[in-house]
């Protein structure tokens, strides 16, 4: 077999091994599931389990998917005796014993590195602008200060990033990918100003300054004390924690109780602590007589939470205990925020999207073959135009995977309209290759070339503008058909001329 | 092999010529006649609307909310809801291989929490996000969005034409691909006024890419004209259409075809190709009918062979 193909043609096929490489088809050959995350109070985090691996069996019982692994786990917690579990990964083997879950979160195995976007797998999405202007450095506090409650908060796969539009308004851009939490709008839109007050005078407010440290997630220093009726058909729960200031503040809070006398019953000081977040009360403490003029460094904040049922009361207990602790830890932000846009997406279309759009696509490239055969009648330059067509999507693909691009719906239309160009430029080579007996094949290719130069130049500027108009949010779009037009020129439709001019000149 | 190819396009040629020779400027009429009918229909249209198109949510703020529910009725939906939320529209959503309705999106001006807390007590249970998509764009960021996405029309508009020039250097071939590219833009949209659509933040993005594509055709049409020597002219200009109609109807067909299968799921995708397709239609037109006219009468005048 001859393999002198030409220099564009090894380059195709060279971009092409690439891109496949890029988008590691692998997690169709792979079977288990993924771990996401080790809970850390879990005897599989005693055991060293990891994030990342691949758990392949658990009792001798193969794991395929997400519902084989639900399955098993849930036959074998059926009770609450304690129990050993063998459990394979692809890295290693375990045995635990333990009478609870796993405590582990997982996930299908990714199929391929290509990510989809949030129209597609379904999460949050959330533009929000500060109500002043701001500067970059400004911005960036923001999103370090966001990206930190988040963290403290519990939500990790979150990604937040500032965008500046055309205007030249600065935004911050919130992603949340998955389910989505209730009180998002609450947690991004909070200025999060806690203030800590006797009388007028603040004592202390939220953020590194004043205080040291948040008791979270230890029962001896934070949860919920009690949960009862309130007598008239619905139920209060109250959460306490143990709050730690710094000297400073300590020394504060003495200075400012020191002149404050008892009050009738000599058990508390005459005035309360007020507690503050974003200016609205939350809470109002009684200081004990014996931290009068005392620098105490402890001190225990409490409050409620309210529902229908007793269930409902405690959840809220615990979201409000949270939000309080992420704001004292976080500290506040200089300007309000307003969330100009919001969006929840389920993820509950995004197979039937993708099955669609695999579907159009395949029709697409199914008819565009048809007319190519029938315009053409040649079955080796047609389906060379299908392979530099079909390269053409890889290629694109590729690149995305590689750079971690996230392929939303107005990208893969994108996608679909690159493709059809790609068809339009192959087109008019083939039809300059066959053209005219007067000139050679070099100069056919180079007017048909030239011609697809001039139209890339066309798209490419009108696509251009597109990068910044709308706070970067058809970027995605932008950016998937630039590469893809770019592909195309540079690399497959070049070596597309290669084999017509072999094909043809012959 | 190539003589083969020339022999039936000479033919054409001859039995086309005389008529094509003697009618081409008449031929002008039409595009001149659709060029007037779309700027006075958007002039009109200006005037009692106070925009050239009609705008969806994504452009002047509100609220999609997607519930997955193949059990409501989309009538009896929309008749309890239309006197609290007057701008409301429904669409269902269907499944493309049992054409089965899956679920249903609701699009209005008001905000989310309005139009979330009257669909759950229409409903009867409560929304999450296992259950449906909320798409809520604050007023002021999506009339700032449209001013932005007008500005990159009018900036891509402007950028494609700079380019033109800079390839083709001579006002007349270059103005007459700018001229029809700007009658695919204008007649499309007046054909989007005329179906009462909608136009959303993608439309608008399919508008900036049938700026950049359908010129496409026009490039290769001047190109073949001007800076090819082979045949004459009317030989050129007919192997140029025989390229470019190729081109555009393959083009449509895929288009078409994506159409199809992706409608009844997404009206983002369905309104990208939607206005896609039909600027596609009119590149026939403004291309093969006009460009080739006032190119084929600029050769004649500049005595190009």
């Amino acid at each position: 077999m001859k393999l002198n193909f030409g220099f564009r043609v090894w380059l195709l096929i060279i971009v092409l091994l690439l891109s496949v490489l890029a988008i590691a088809p692998w997690g169709y050959f792979q079977s288990g599931v993924v771990i996401k995350s080790v809970d850390v109070n879990s005897s599989s985090f005693d055991q060293g389990i990891k994030a990342g691996e691949i758990i392949k069996s658990i009792n001798g019982q193969i794991i395929t998917d997400k519902s084989s692994y639900a399955n098993v786990t849930d036959s074998i917690f059926i009770d609450n005796s304690s129990k050993r579990i063998d459990l394979v990964t692809d890295k290693n083997e375990y045995i635990l014993f333990t009478n609870n879950s796993l405590g582990l979160t997982i996930d299908s195995i990714p199929k391929t590195r290509i990510q989809t976007g949030l129209d597609l797998r379904g999460g949050a999405r959330a533009l929000v602008q500060p109500d002043a202007v701001i500067t970059d450095s400004q911005l960036n506090d923001l999103i370090q200060i966001s990206t930190n409650r988040f963290n403290v908060f519990g939500l990790s796969d979150v990604q937040i990033r500032g965008v500046t539009d055309l205007a030249g308004n600065k935004y911050m851009l919130v992603e949340v990918a998955g389910a989505t939490p209730n009180d998002l709008e609450s947690l991004i839109s909070q200025q999060g100003k806690f203030e800590a007050k006797v009388g007028n005078t603040t004592v202390f407010e939220g953020g590194k300054q004043d205080i040291a440290d948040v008791c979270r997630n230890d029962a001896t220093c934070a949860g919920i004390t009690n949960c009862g009726s309130d007598g008239q058909g619905a139920y209060v729960c109250e959460f306490r924690f143990t709050l730690y200031l710094t000297a400073e503040a300590a020394q504060r809070h003495a200075d400012i109780t020191r002149n404050i006398s008892l009050d009738s019953t000599s058990k508390y000081l005459s005035q309360k602590l007020y507690l503050f977040v974003d200016g609205n009360q939350v809470d109002e403490l009684n200081i004990g007589a014996d931290l009068r003029g005392s620098s105490t460094t402890q001190i225990s904040i409490q409050g409620p939470g309210n529902g229908k049922t007793q269930d409902e009361a405690l959840q809220n207990a615990k979201d409000n205990m949270k939000k309080l602790q992420t704001v004292l830890i976080t500290g506040s932000l200089p300007y309000k925020l307003n969330i100009v846009k919001l969006d929840t997406i389920s993820s509950s279309l995004g197979d039937q999207f993708t099955y669609s759009i695999l579907l159009a696509g395949f029709f697409a490239l199914l008819g565009v073959s048809i007319i190519i055969f029938v315009r053409y009648r040649k079955i080796k330059s047609s389906l060379a135009l299908l392979f530099t067509s079909f390269s053409e999507l890889v290629i694109i693909l590729g690149v995305a995977a590689l750079i971690n691009w996230n392929l939303d719906i107005p990208s893969l239309a994108g996608i679909l309209a690159t493709i059809g160009t790609g068809v339009d430029s192959q087109i008019v080579i083939l039809d300059e290759a066959r053209r005219g007996v007067s000139t050679s094949m070099k100069e056919k290719i180079k007017r048909a070339l030239f011609i697809i130069l001039a139209s890339y130049a066309t798209a490419l500027a009108s696509l251009l503008p597109l990068y910044w108009a709308g706070a970067g949010l058809f970027k995605g779009f932008a950016v998937t058909t630039i590469i893809g037009i770019t592909a195309g020129v540079f690399i497959s439709r070049p070596a597309f001329a290669e084999m017509i001019k072999r094909i043809e000149g012959n | 092999m190539e003589n083969t190819q020339i022999t039936p396009n000479s033919s054409n040629h001859i039995s086309n010529k005389n008529w094509y020779d003697r009618h081409y400027k008449l031929l002008l009429i039409i595009p001149l006649i659709l060029f007037l009918f779309s700027i006075i229909y958007l002039t009109l249209f200006y005037h009692s609307n106070g925009d050239i198109f009609y705008k969806d949510v994504s452009l002047t703020g509100g609220t999609t909310v997607t519930v997955f529910d193949g059990n409501v009725s989309l009538v009896n939906l929309r008749s309890s809801l239309i006197s609290q939320f007057p701008d409301l529209i429904v669409r269902g959503i269907s499944d493309i291989s049992s054409g089965k309705q899956r679920g249903f999106s609701l699009e209005t001006k008001s905000n989310s929490s309005e139009i979330k807390s009257a669909l759950e007590s229409y409903l009867g249970y409560n929304l999450t996000s296992d259950n449906s998509s909320v798409e809520f764009s604050g007023a002021s960021l999506s009339t700032g969005f449209y001013q932005q996405l007008r500005f990159a029309i009018i900036l891509a508009f402007t950028l494609m034409a700079v380019v033109v020039f800079v390839i083709f250097r001579t006002p007349v071939r270059s103005l007459s691909i700018i001229l029809a590219g700007l009658g695919d833009i204008i007649m499309t949209v007046c054909v989007i006024d005329i179906l009462g659509i909608q136009l959303s933040t993608a439309g608008i993005v399919a508008l900036l890419m049938l700026i950049g594509y359908s010129v496409d055709v026009d490039i290769l049409l001047t190109t073949r004209v001007f800076r090819h020597r082979d045949g004459n002219l009317n030989q050129r200009i007919f192997g140029a259409f025989k390229t470019g109609i190729t081109m555009t109807l393959t083009a449509m067909a895929s288009i078409a075809i994506a159409l199809i299968f992706t409608f009844s799921i997404s009206s983002t995708l369905a309104q990208m190709f939607t206005i896609i397709l039909i600027g596609l239609a009119f590149d026939i037109v403004n291309c093969w009918v006009m460009n080739a006219s006032i190119l084929k009468w600029y050769a004649e005048v500049k005595k190009i062979e």
